[in-house]
């Protein structure tokens, strides 16, 4: 709609007929910020226009495909289908076009892919497969949902009830046990009790990024009855992906906003900041290490709160009510940054590309599982980008990235050393 | 009607001449290059009749050679296959100068002397190679790219606009003169560029082969308010260009220059040929010359923070330069050059190149400045090949922009009333451009015979420029046998 | 849509499968509008194609055998190297293979000589940094950071920063390029060896090919390599400071700075800057337009709006903001004297500096030129002139006047005439008239206003960049030169008889007003049919 009525809704793609339509081709969203840019090497931050090198690939492209589609111009082919999910969502697009702009790329991304599923040609086969363990075994790996908490050690305190309520993830309750162990011995460190859910499900994050929306929602409503039935003040998070999951793409779901959850949603490293600065957690233990700072995606850029809204678009494309536009300024940058500097003993090294600039690991939301390759792809460059800086290791905040990091250095026999951000701060505590 | 009645038509009787003694005049000049006897000359004095002139030798096929001064010195304005020699001298006039966009517009007939002494009434100076010859066309020589001695202005390149007449007969103006009307337009023609096509690059350097050019819009500058002239005796060349490369980026001195003993003392002899050799004998090989100025608004401050620029640098980098106001041994030579490179050559004195020996040959070619010791070698090694005396050479080196490039330039003197002398030149000069153009000095310029060596290894080059000329000048009349065509 | 499978064959055997491509779904990736510089207008909707296919070439051997097997198969074709200036730079006919440059990426750069080689998909930003990180700098178009160098050098290549550096064209350097027929021509240095330091040409300058005033859009050849000059700048870094959308170099205080002053008059601005060039200080001097401060000041279009709503014809007539840099290029020292002198004038001719940010995100690496899409989403240039300032000032007074007429749809600026600064330390003036308008509505009369532009050039004889293939070349031609079309049309026809190379530019323009039945009227000159 390009003017009257008009929301932020993704379930209509017309919604974002104007965004669509007035992409002005600058790139904003491929290249790194120029204010930051580095010069000839690392200087882009899209991975799929990047890698698929034509225009297509680009939100440019994308906007102008997605364009066809509504307009009816376009059918939905395997070659569209490739356009929209080779592509993590990593919001690198969003932020770089409302450095300027106010165009809602992102969402636009949403809606499309959530239109290819409404019209019965998307996702990709690989997201119905995992769609299918979700729903089978409420998680995305197809493992015994009875085994969710076999991470859990026996020296591990969990509380029956407390404020803060720890939301494992798949990830790190299945193949990173390691994180879901070192955020559980943080917390009990930093004498914060926690609470697990009495019965944790899949946060349904693929099922969303992939645009099976109703299956998501479904998914969020049912978690978040659970959660609010724990009486959780803050829910905590830590792994990325699961953080936006719950902080934007629920509130997004069920047309509510973030304030609205009931409950604050934390992820690791901002307790842990708020930890240190208020002396309630000591990183003591020398960790001899140089090392990079890797910003995923979906708690730095994607990680702002959701308030839905809906208005006018009327003359030169103004909305009323007015509306302020997630740009991605108010992600978590800092705090892991700053609890990775109180480590004592560590050299912070960043990156050519860091916090809104970054360049994205490739696996996110829906993509390792169709794209097994690009996102390979993906994280090697992220790891030639770490080596270039002298680092030997590389630090994130999510199991999504550290697993897609671990497995390319492996393939590749690199000697970079891969750690989730949880790890490092345990070892500071225990050594 | 013959050619030769219609041409006195055109440009009246006294204007025109098929006299042999004139003829003559007109076939040879201080360069090498073979003697070619035109048919006709013309003296024009519009751009009307310069038309005439052109839509006549279209139709006859006859060759036009253009030329606006009265002395060269790379053969460009000898016809290689005669016609009709088309003499702008008679065609300068100032047209305007234009004080707030310092703007002057004049015709290509204008020497350099006349355009000097009119500009500096105004107070305003003209961008200008070393002093040149006081006859040579302003406009020409800046067509013809001459590289000039100031290495301050970013934008260089003083030419903007222009008014052509075309090898087919259209009168044209280029860039922003080329509004209806001009110069009674808001235009005021200082946008080289445009329109269309940037026909102005295809008349630079094209030695009239494009088009006759009857006018010319220029840059000029401000008068300085002061100056100092700085020099610095220079025994280790590849020293000195390091020293170049670090100070001419930092945007200081107006005129920056190297010259060689030779060239140095055949342009601050006094009492010839005495002071000469004197000097000649007694200059440092190499002598750097930097002119420090202040402009309109406190000059003397502007003079202070360049010199104490160039006192850091040199106390902390580069310790071996002993810049200073004179030259120890020749008191007064600031006073004598700083005139010298303001102004043209005196008129009543004979021209630098000629006072030594009468000839002087040049060889000048662009490169990076780190290469100018190793060409000054090469020339000196061809030299010694032909028993001419190394002394007799002439050097001199002129940074460009920043001293991002360089202009080389060798000047070889001997007798042009020896025949001896000249073969000896010649097939020296033949030598060495050979063996500089294969060691990559570039002959942006080729003259005479170094055209043939020039374009023989660029095909590519001189295959898409004979493609241009044919749109151009498709009975190739504009002084054929020149360049590549 | 799509090229013939012969040719489609061959072309896959020069590139390899991996990057060619018919896809419809690749190809309408290419489509220039609706959103964009000139776009949304007629010209974009008439005019621009989808393309039949795509393909991304490597060096610049591949582009010469691409270029060559469309001669042979008479494949129409575009250069393209970013496709951000708008519809001029796609496809205009069906059919047609768009030649995507941005895997030739090429990079090199000599600090000491001064010059960078560049392919044509490196970027402004990109050169900027490296320039920088060696203490040298570049303009930066006003196009932006996105820009391709070698584009943005063949079309255009100003900023504020022109005032002290000048025309883009003699930062043209060694250059290749592949002309319509395949053939590759070398320029400058390149043409007799492989250093392409110098750019002169040998004898006659070839580069007069490559850009007229502001460029051929690729119709006469593709350039696919280009050595840029790099200016010395001083040494200290401008650091990147802050989070987007508030991204901004921070400015080393005691090397550059921009100051903003008030000024009495329009006249007063002129004269100041007059004598800044006469005093020969400074490295920028810029009027700056109202609109933009409320762009800069907005968080968003809504508050653009309701900045600008508060504007007036009167408060727009005594708005007179003068920017001035100032770079310390050699020293501190000669900052601190180029700021004596520039309060000297100012003083004496009645100005008063402001509070200036030391800080820059818009000149020194443009990264919010896609702020001037913000106001309405529909944005163009109709004219941007280098000539002088005498010539600058009446030409945006005129279209500020001309402007009244179409407005609406044009956005109201309350009579703001465009945008001025000085060149090369005043020989030269600059002036540029923007314009903005809602896309979603009727458009008619911004390709009406876009058109009258020219007209009123021609009547009141003022200069302009679009000439060439910005205008109908059969409308502009015959009153500048005067017929300088009769020579790009020669030359056009010497190099690419088959009009293979973006057709039909240079006659594009001209097309639209034939096809577009809101134009029609404005025909008043004439033509002969067009091929």
């Amino acid at each position: 709609m390009l003017k009257g009525k008009v929301s932020l809704d993704v379930t209509n793609l017309d919604n974002f007929e104007y965004d669509m339509s007035k992409c002005i081709k600058c790139k904003g969203c491929y290249w790194v910020d120029h204010i930051y840019m580095p010069g000839v090497n690392f200087s882009t931050r899209c991975p799929s226009a990047t890698r698929y090198i034509f225009d297509s690939y680009g939100a440019y492209g994308k906007m102008r495909i997605g364009l066809a589609l509504l307009e009816g111009r376009m059918e939905f082919t395997d070659e569209l289908l490739k356009t929209l999910y080779a592509c993590p969502l990593c919001g690198a697009c969003d932020v770089g076009c409302k450095r300027n702009l106010d165009l809602e790329i992102e969402l636009t991304l949403e809606a499309l892919r959530i239109k290819a599923v409404q019209d019965g040609k998307g996702p990709m086969p690989a997201h119905k497969k995992v769609a299918k363990k979700i729903t089978e075994k409420h998680n995305r790996f197809g493992s015994p949902h009875a085994n969710r908490n076999k991470w859990l050690t026996k020296d591990i305190k969990v509380a029956a009830k407390a404020d803060v309520l720890y939301f494992v993830g798949c990830s790190a309750a299945y193949v990173n046990p390691e994180i879901a162990r070192a955020t559980a011995k943080i917390l009990n460190a930093a004498g914060t009790p926690f609470m697990l859910m009495p019965d944790e499900w899949c946060c349904g994050n693929m099922l969303y990024s992939v645009g099976m929306i109703d299956e998501a929602r479904e998914l969020a409503r049912r978690n978040l009855e659970a959660v609010r039935k724990t009486g959780a003040k803050t829910l905590l998070v830590s792994c990325a992906e699961g953080y936006r999951t719950w902080k934007v793409d629920y509130p997004k779901m069920l047309d509510i906003s973030t304030d609205d959850l009931g409950f604050k949603v934390v992820h690791l490293t901002e307790l842990v900041d708020e930890l240190i600065k208020q002396e309630a957690l000591k990183l003591t233990k020398p960790v001899d290490m140089r090392l990079t700072y890797h910003d995923s995606c979906s708690l730095s850029r994607l990680s702002e709160p959701w308030t839905p809204w809906k208005g006018e678009r009327g003359k030169w494309g103004m909305v009323s009510p007015g509306l302020e536009r997630r740009r991605g300024s108010g992600g978590v940058y800092q705090q892991p940054r700053d609890i990775i500097n109180a480590i004592p003993g560590v050299e912070l090294v960043e990156m050519v590309r860091m916090k809104e600039n970054a360049f994205c690991c490739g696996a996110g939301r829906g993509t390792q599982e169709a794209f097994p390759d690009f996102a390979a792809w993906a994280a090697e460059q992220r790891l030639f980008e770490a080596k270039t800086v002298g680092a030997e290791a590389i630090v994130a905040t999510c199991p999504w990235c550290k697993d897609n990091f671990a497995r390319v250095a492996r393939q590749n026999g690199e000697d970079l050393k891969i750690y989730d951000i949880s790890e490092l701060i345990l070892a500071s505590i225990e050594g | 009607m013959t050619v030769k009645s219609k041409l006195r038509e055109i440009v009246g009787t006294d204007n025109f001449s098929d006299d042999p003694d004139v003829l003559n005049k007109y076939s040879k000049d201080f360069s090498l290059v073979p003697a070619g006897v035109p048919n006709y000359v013309v003296k024009p004095k519009t751009v009307e009749e310069v038309q005439k002139i052109i839509q006549l030798a279209n139709k006859n096929r006859l060759p036009v050679v253009p030329t606006s001064s009265s002395v060269h010195f790379n053969g460009a304005a000898i016809p290689k296959q005669g016609g009709i020699i088309a003499d702008l001298t008679r065609m300068n006039r100032i047209l305007e100068i234009d004080e707030f966009n310092r703007r002057v517009r004049m015709e290509v007939g204008v020497t350099w002397e006349k355009a000097t002494r009119e500009l500096a009434k105004k107070g305003f100076r003209l961008m200008m190679p070393l002093a040149p010859h006081p006859m040579r066309s302003a406009v020409i020589d800046h067509l013809e790219r001459e590289v000039i001695t100031n290495t301050v202005y970013d934008y260089g390149e003083p030419l903007q606009s222009m008014e052509v007449v075309w090898p087919t007969g259209e009168i044209f103006r280029t860039g922003s003169a080329s509004v209806a009307g001009y110069p009674d337009s808001p235009s005021k023609g200082a946008n080289p560029s445009g329109p269309g096509l940037d026909f102005y690059r295809l008349l630079q350097g094209a030695q009239g082969t494009m088009g006759i050019v009857t006018w010319a819009n220029l840059k000029i500058e401000y008068m300085t308010t002061v100056d100092r002239v700085l020099f610095a005796p220079v025994d280790d060349l590849d020293y000195t260009i390091d020293f170049l490369h670090r100070i001419l980026k930092l945007r200081i001195g107006q005129e920056c220059l190297l010259l060689d003993n030779t060239d140095l003392a055949a342009l601050a002899a006094e009492n010839w040929p005495d002071d000469f050799e004197e000097l000649r004998a007694t200059l440092p090989p190499w002598t750097l010359i930097l002119v420090l100025s202040g402009m309109a608004r406190r000059p003397e401050e502007k003079l202070k923070y360049e010199e104490n620029m160039l006192k850091d640098i040199i106390k902390n980098e580069f310790s071996e330069i002993q810049l200073d106001n004179n030259l120890p041994g020749f008191p007064g030579i600031g006073r004598k050059l700083l005139p010298l490179l303001r102004q043209p050559w005196p008129k009543k004195t004979p021209y630098w190149k000629n006072r030594y020996l009468g000839g002087c040959q040049s060889i000048f070619f662009i490169t990076r400045p780190g290469m100018a010791p190793q060409f000054a070698d090469m020339v000196e090694e061809v030299a010694a090949q032909y028993g001419y005396p190394v002394d007799d050479i002439g050097g001199y080196i002129q940074p460009i922009e920043h001293n991002r490039a360089c202009q080389m330039q060798f000047d070889i003197f001997y007798d042009p009333d020896s025949e001896v002398d000249v073969e000896l030149v010649r097939s020296l000069y033949r030598d060495a451009i050979s063996v500089l153009a294969s060691q990559g000095a570039l002959f942006t310029r080729p003259y005479g015979e170094l055209a043939d060596l020039v374009y023989e290894s660029a095909t590519g080059y001189a295959t898409a420029l004979r493609r241009v000329k044919k749109v151009f000048d498709p009975n190739n009349i504009m002084n054929p046998g020149t360049l590549c065509y | 849509m799509a090229i013939s499978k012969e040719a489609y064959k061959v072309l896959e055997a020069i590139v390899g499968d991996e990057y060619i491509s018919s896809d419809p779904v690749v190809c309408e990736g290419y489509r220039s509008g609706p959103g964009g510089y000139e776009a949304g207008l007629g010209y974009e909707r008439v005019m621009t194609k989808v393309p039949g296919c795509v393909i991304l070439p490597l060096t610049t051997e591949e582009v010469q055998k691409i270029v060559k097997v469309c001669n042979r198969y008479k494949v129409p074709y575009v250069p393209y190297s970013t496709g951000w200036y708008g519809p001029r730079s796609h496809c205009h006919v069906d059919d047609e293979l768009l030649i995507d440059l941005k895997r030739m990426d090429d990079f090199e750069i000599d600090e000491k000589h001064l010059y960078a080689v560049v392919g044509s998909g490196v970027i402004y930003s990109q050169l900027q940094e490296e320039a920088m990180k060696r203490g040298c700098y570049i303009i930066v178009g006003g196009g932006g950071s996105q820009c391709s160098a070698i584009a943005n050098m063949l079309g255009d290549g100003w900023s504020p920063l022109s005032y002290r550096i000048g025309l883009p064209h003699r930062r043209i350097l060694g250059t290749e390029l592949v002309l319509p027929d395949g053939e590759l021509v070398k320029m400058g240095s390149l043409a007799l060896q492989d250093d392409p330091f110098w750019g002169d040409g040998l004898g006659s300058d070839l580069r007069g090919l490559l850009r007229g005033f502001t460029g051929l859009r690729g119709c006469l050849g593709i350039v696919t390599k280009m050595a840029i000059k790099l200016l010395p700048f001083q040494p200290e870094r401008l650091t990147p400071t802050g989070i987007s959308p508030h991204t901004t170099l921070q400015l080393p205080s005691n090397r550059v700075k921009w100051i903003n002053f008030t000024m009495p008059s329009k006249e007063s601005m002129k004269k100041a800057m007059f004598e800044m060039a006469r005093a020969e200080i400074g490295a920028g001097a810029t009027k700056v337009p109202i609109f933009w401060r409320a762009i800069a000041k907005a968080s968003c279009k809504e508050e653009y709006w309701d900045i600008w709503s508060k504007e007036s014809e009167e408060t727009i007539k005594d708005f007179h903001l003068l920017r001035v840099l100032l770079v310390g290029f050699g020293s501190e020292e000669q900052m601190e004297y180029e700021e004596r002198v520039l309060n000297d004038i100012i003083t004496e001719i009645g100005g008063e500096a402001r509070r200036t940010r030391p800080t820059d995100e818009s000149w020194f690496k443009n990264a919010d030129s896609a702020g001037m899409w913000l106001m309405c989403g529909g944005y163009v240039s109709v004219d941007y002139v280098i000539e002088t300032l005498e010539h600058a000032l009446p030409h945006g007074e005129n279209y500020a006047e001309l402007k009244k007429k179409f407005t609406p749809p044009l956005m109201p600026d309350y009579g703001d005439p465009g945008w001025f600064q000085s060149f090369e330390l005043g020989h030269q003036g600059y002036s540029e008239f923007l314009v903005y308008w809602d896309p979603d509505e009727n458009t008619d009369g911004v390709d009406h206003f876009y058109l009258e532009t020219s007209k009123e050039n021609i009547r009141k004889r003022f200069y302009t960049s679009l000439l060439g293939p910005h205008q109908p070349l059969y409308l502009t031609g015959p009153a500048y030169g005067p017929n300088y079309h009769k020579w790009m049309l020669a030359v056009k026809d010497e190099f690419d008889p088959n009009f293979l190379s973006h057709p039909p530019v240079p006659l594009a323009h001209d097309e639209f007003v034939e096809k577009a039945e809101w134009m029609r009227p404005m025909k008043d000159w004439k033509s002969p049919k067009l091929p």
